[in-house]
């Protein structure tokens, strides 16, 4: 599939609605050379899957951070016209706002540094991480309900976070219309002990520091101007909650595509039209999860500034601890977008995709011993990918491969050769994430850049993580 | 045999399960399914479940969701399946772990997925294709 693809430019590559008789529209993707070379050819191919659904606009969009995924590729965006075309749970994803938030710090790398032996395992034990943790809050029903209806104003009411947080978040941390009447039991007992919980897998806290500050103005605007400047970065989702949640409503839509008739090119990109009710009552219950794991992950946020007021003996106000940002990576929106030169409502759904409107915070996650980069949406964003930009180098190397290639124990002492002090529930997670498992993150920003999605502000490299 | 992994998902999860009965099979899938979730489980505790489905594939796909599901709702580890009940439609099993630590986990499944799901009968009994977002 990758020789169908005509090159537009250094870093925008066109797949043309011929090269499949059922695709309603071209598919798109972004990447440089470098990109192009990792990318699989079967993730090409699950691009075109989507471009046959209903309703969808041209183009379908694949990141630089793409890869072969379960019926859709990781790192792609699509939308759907919000009246003739469907709403997915397939294409959405399982993990429902999986996100990341950073957290500012006005610390050194070199006064860190110093209490990294202390302050790794105090985070790994304050953090509930790992399919073995057990979560500290047990909800009772009516507390999980207001999660799920009012996000992380819950939260901050509650004593995790405060309210300057709030404008912080994409959506502020809620998305109105969230219905709990249209969420299963089974989701709402899976939902109630895991607030505050990490998970496991490529999720993770990791202290950072900032190594090049690449665009001074914006930096200074929002207060990560210093090198050596010490942040942190937060990668978790919705738990068991947001994945019952997707698991109940992959079922209820694949008997929806049914009952409407529309044809899936494969099973996992069940869907309703976004105006039935089975699409409506997807939406309402999404939006639940994602306020779920907005709220998440404030919680844990206030957990990450005990533990620094505990070792550092300062207060968390006094290092500087605010919210840089925090966003949604597994999401659908309903947002105006102009097509064919008219303002539309559609539906954007981003899978393993950042938001990066004009000025928007685009926070990329690089792998565990990489770079990650601090970005700011560009307009021109808007005509190219929906607003829509990378989350991550993206997987070049199955879970399964790198297990069997690495060895989780090798990967710390690597890692710590690095400087970098890594602590995980079990070593073999060390190795499935394994730095050398995934793409070079230079390569996918400097395609998100080249394409003029986003544009990089700060690049910041790791000195310790916690993993689940 | 009673189960093999696949390296087909770049980053996910798939495995074959196999049985000369459908309660042999639909034992091997879910010990196959806590071989990714957690290791070394003793059988001390026991749940009972039922599930139900449409069909027989449909049956699979729920059993094996509901035991996902109790991880998080019990807060336990499961190394031991025992069908006793099964049909075309509805099964009964015990289902026998120790409460969660952070020792004995490997990591979390997010749940199954649609993405070349199968459960077919063979010459020799059955075989069940199933791939979880981990």
């Amino acid at each position: 599939m990758k020789d169908k693809l005509k090159k537009l430019n250094d870093f925008e590559w066109l797949l043309p609605k011929d090269v499949r008789k059922e695709m309603r529209v071209d598919a798109k993707i972004f990447g440089n050379d470098l990109v192009l070379e990792a990318l699989e050819g079967d993730a090409i191919a699950q691009l075109t899957n989507v471009a046959c659904l209903p309703g969808v606009i041209e183009p379908v969009v694949g990141l630089p951070d793409m890869h072969y995924g379960y019926g859709l590729p990781m790192g792609a965006v699509s939308a759907f016209d919000a009246e003739k075309g469907i709403i997915s749970a397939g294409l959405c994803g399982f993990d429902i706002n999986c996100g990341i938030n950073s957290i500012k710090t006005n610390l050194t790398a070199d006064e860190v540094k110093e209490k990294m032996d202390e302050l790794i395992p105090a985070l790994f034990n304050a953090i509930p991480c790992g399919v073995g943790a057990k979560g500290k809050l047990k909800l009772t029903e009516e507390q999980l309900e207001e999660v799920l209806v009012r996000g992380v104003n819950w939260a901050v009411e509650n004593g995790y976070g405060v309210k300057e947080d709030i404008p912080r978040i994409e959506e502020n941390g809620c998305m109105e219309g969230a219905d709990p009447s249209k969420i299963s039991d089974l989701a709402k007992k899976r939902g109630r002990p895991q607030l505050g919980t990490l998970g496991a897998g490529n999720h993770f806290l990791e202290i950072q520091k900032v190594s090049d500050v690449l665009d001074k103005e914006t930096a200074k605007e929002w207060g990560i101007d210093k090198k050596d400047q010490v942040m942190i970065m937060l990668h978790c989702g919705s738990r068991g909650f947001g994945h019952q949640v997707a698991t109940d409503y992959l079922k209820q839509q694949e008997k929806a595509a049914e009952k409407y008739k529309i044809w899936l090119p494969d099973r996992q990109l069940v869907c309703a039209p976004a105006n039935s009710q089975e699409g409506k009552d997807f939406f309402a219950a999404m939006k639940c999860a994602v306020n779920y794991s907005f709220t998440n992950r404030l919680v844990m946020t206030h957990w990450i500034r005990e533990v620094f007021e505990k070792v550092f003996g300062r207060s968390w106000q006094e290092m500087g601890m605010d919210t840089l940002y925090g966003l949604c990576h597994n999401v659908v929106k309903l947002e105006e977008h102009v097509v064919n030169g008219e303002k539309k409502k559609v539906f954007v759904h981003r899978k393993g995709a950042t938001r990066s409107f004009e000025g928007d915070v685009v926070l990329v996650a690089g792998s565990m011993g990489t770079a990650s980069y601090i970005a700011k949406g560009m307009e021109s964003s808007m005509g190219k990918s929906f607003g829509s930009a990378c989350h991550g180098a993206g997987r070049i190397m199955s879970r399964a491969s790198a297990i069997r290639s690495f060895r989780g124990t090798e990967v710390k002492d690597e890692l710590r050769q690095m400087g970098i002090i890594a602590k995980a529930t079990n070593p073999k997670v060390l190795a499935e994430e394994s730095p050398d498992a995934y793409k070079d993150i230079e390569a996918v920003m400097d395609s998100i850049e080249g394409a003029e999605i986003a544009k990089k502000v700060v690049r910041v490299v790791p000195m310790g993580v916690v993993k689940g | 045999m009673k189960y093999k992994f696949i390296d087909e998902i770049t980053s996910d999860v798939m495995f074959e399960a196999y049985g000369k009965t459908l309660k042999e099979i639909f034992e091997n899938a879910a010990e196959a399914l806590f071989t990714v979730i957690c290791h070394d489980v003793e059988g001390e505790e026991v749940r009972e479940v039922k599930v139900k489905g449409e069909n027989i594939e449909d049956l699979m796909f729920n059993w094996l969701q509901e035991l996902i599901a109790a991880v998080d709702i019990e807060e336990m580890f499961f190394g031991k399946f025992e069908i006793l009940k099964i049909s075309e439609t509805e099964l009964e099993a015990k289902i026998y772990g120790e409460p969660v630590s952070r020792e004995k986990g490997e990591t979390v499944v997010k749940s199954l997925t649609y993405h070349q799901y199968k459960f077919e009968k063979t010459e020799n009994g059955f075989v069940a294709r199933i791939s979880c977002d981990i």
